[in-house]
């Protein structure tokens, strides 16, 4: 931080710092400007008017918008939907994230951990557009491969529809992205166990601590920064997620997996009501900004702890 | 340090991590033995992994039959020209924030995360607004334009962490011996972050090369349509031909697996490290 200090002040004696300066981070600037902030302002205008996708005029239409979300029973099972998946695939990808974390710091051999890491990172690296197709074609309702294997083992009578059965949908939408998210968590805790110093866990065994003590004392406190805001960004990616739900499902079947991204995208692109997608675009950002300072005040009393 | 052979933790971390790595690995190897299967293969025998007899018909019919090498090519260009462009920007930008907004460079994950939270959908209608407005709709140029909105806030947290570890007092030298600020940052520092500009050129690649929202809706002929998307209007075929959607899929995802592999180390670190807060 002093250094800094000392070079900004001797920028500002030979390069012109002042031009310089804003030379270098103008156009990353201008990028957010112009495709964040422009975007979430005209959201918010839109929210207010009866802007559809092909008219271009359109007149202020006041709460209209919001009250009409409100009252559509659509919006709020598609809310309904989005806590459900974002709950269960959140919990779900921290639990095997970091329980496959634990256990490969475990691992002593270098060469079999790095083994099991590089497997466990594939499903990190599958484009949207793969996970679906290939978790589509295995849970194909006639010829897939697991439904297929499922019966010829005898667990269940018949071919069980993953995909097409209300009930399953969404279920098997989690499990899907459990598989797809868990990696990306188990990679990030494992890099945060690393960064333990080993001297803590061999001074605790000398003082006669039990494993049990040694994580609630020292694994813990070390990671549970990271791990928060892990959940953290998850739960924003997870809950804004258009692409999986669309590409396997559609928020299908009749409706039983649309989530608020896919409400939006109904409203919007295919019902063509700018206006009325953009007041339930304004509250599910609320709603993720509201949930994002809860967690944030959760990590900073950590932080405080510490 | 203590050597533990058969300790029930270790077995279990065994087991556990043996289940996972299947789980993990195993779509992957599925997509790619179906892509070589024909398809009375594999309605014939839909658990048989290995295929009896090898073919590549599925892979000539998406390349030259469904005329993939249009889209591969269409997902190439964005997907370079957003790196190329998000990268610079992003490395000026990081630097920009470490060596003169320092305070900025304290908040970069809350920065992150505060971008993360508008959501696509969101944001898609107003870039379809103004695209229509400037022209720039069902063209390759807007959608690069719109990838900037994702890759940059990203490369820009990336390389903030990577400039960190440049050391200050390297810089000063170059100072007094008279180098210009642009100068000490292309001749000094980004040699030193050469590393850390691949890894988040990579990632922003992929993502590119990934993305699939801005396009469907963005991009309406499909001579300008990118890959992902190509693959998905296989669907809509009257035959829904399994063969030829895995062989797709597996064009799209192997430059994914093969680049993401070489950089797992690089975006591993990143919240572990100091660039937490």
């Amino acid at each position: 931080m002093d250094s800094n200090k000392r070079l900004k002040r001797s920028a500002g004696g030979i390069g012109g710092s002042n031009t310089t300066r804003w030379f270098f981070v103008l156009p990353a600037m201008a990028i957010v400007i112009c495709l964040l902030i422009y975007p979430l302002l005209s959201t918010l205008v839109y929210s207010f008017t009866n802007k559809t996708m092909t008219k271009t005029t359109f007149k202020v239409i006041g709460l209209a918008n919001y009250i009409n979300v409100l009252k559509d029973p659509a919006f709020f099972a598609a809310f309904g939907h989005s806590l459900l998946w974002t709950a269960g695939s959140v919990l779900g990808q921290v639990i095997v994230g970091f329980v496959g974390a634990l256990s490969l710091n475990r691992i002593k051999n270098k060469k079999v951990q790095n083994l099991f890491r590089i497997c466990a990172i594939i499903p990190w690296a599958f484009p949207a557009i793969a996970t679906a197709m290939v978790w589509k074609w295995m849970l194909n309702g006639i010829y897939g491969f697991i439904p297929t294997a499922l019966m010829n083992l005898g667990i269940t009578g018949d071919m069980p529809q993953f995909l097409s059965t209300s009930r399953l949908a969404m279920p098997t939408l989690i499990l899907i992205n459990i598989w797809f998210g868990a990696p990306m968590i188990l990679v990030n805790v494992f890099a945060a166990l690393q960064t333990i110093p080993q001297d803590q866990y061999e001074a605790a065994q000398i003082d006669g601590a039990t494993g049990r003590q040694s994580f609630v004392y020292i694994t813990a406190p070390h990671i549970r920064t990271v791990v928060g805001l892990l959940v953290v960004l998850r739960t924003v990616w997870v809950f804004n997620n258009f692409d999986m739900i669309y590409m396997i499902t559609a928020g299908g079947p009749a409706g039983a997996s649309s989530t608020m991204p896919l409400y939006i995208y109904d409203t919007g692109w295919t019902g063509m009501m700018v206006g009325k997608a953009s007041a339930a675009s304004m509250l599910l950002l609320m709603f993720l900004i509201l949930l994002c300072i809860l967690y944030f005040l959760v990590i900073r009393r950590w932080e405080k702890e510490e | 340090m203590k050597k533990i052979k058969f300790s029930p933790g270790g077995c279990f971390a065994y087991i556990f991590l043996t289940i996972l790595s299947i789980t993990c690995i195993f779509p992957l190897l599925w997509l790619l033995v179906s892509a070589f299967k024909s398809s009375g293969e594999m309605l014939a025998n839909p658990t048989a992994f290995f295929p009896k007899a090898w073919t590549l018909e599925n892979f000539k019919t998406v390349l030259f039959t469904l005329n993939f090498t249009v889209n591969i090519k269409n997902s190439l260009i964005v997907a370079l020209v957003t790196t190329a462009i998000a990268t610079t920007v992003s490395a000026l930008a990081a630097y920009g924030i470490i060596r003169f907004f320092p305070k900025l460079g304290n908040v970069m994950t809350k920065l992150l995360i505060t971008t993360y939270m508008f959501p696509s959908i969101m944001l898609v209608i107003p870039y379809a607004v103004v695209m229509r407005a400037i022209h720039l709709t069902n063209s390759r140029v807007g959608l690069v334009l719109v990838y900037m909105s994702f890759s940059v806030p990203y490369a820009v947290w990336m390389l903030v962490g990577f400039f960190k570890t440049v050391p200050i007092a390297i810089e000063e030298s170059g100072r007094i011996d008279g180098a210009n600020r642009l100068q000490v940052f292309t001749r000094l520092v980004l040699p030193l972050v050469r590393p850390g500009l691949v890894s988040t050129a990579i990632y922003v690649f992929i993502n590119a090369w990934n993305e699939f929202l801005y396009a469907l809706l963005l991009i309406s002929s499909s001579s300008r349509q990118t890959l992902s998307v190509a693959v998905k209007t296989l669907e809509g075929a009257d035959i829904l031909n399994w063969g030829s959607m895995m062989a797709a899929s597996a064009i799209v995802v192997l430059p994914s697996i093969i680049f993401f592999c070489l950089i797992q180390n690089k975006i591993a670190g990143g919240l572990a490290d100091g660039a937490v807060k």
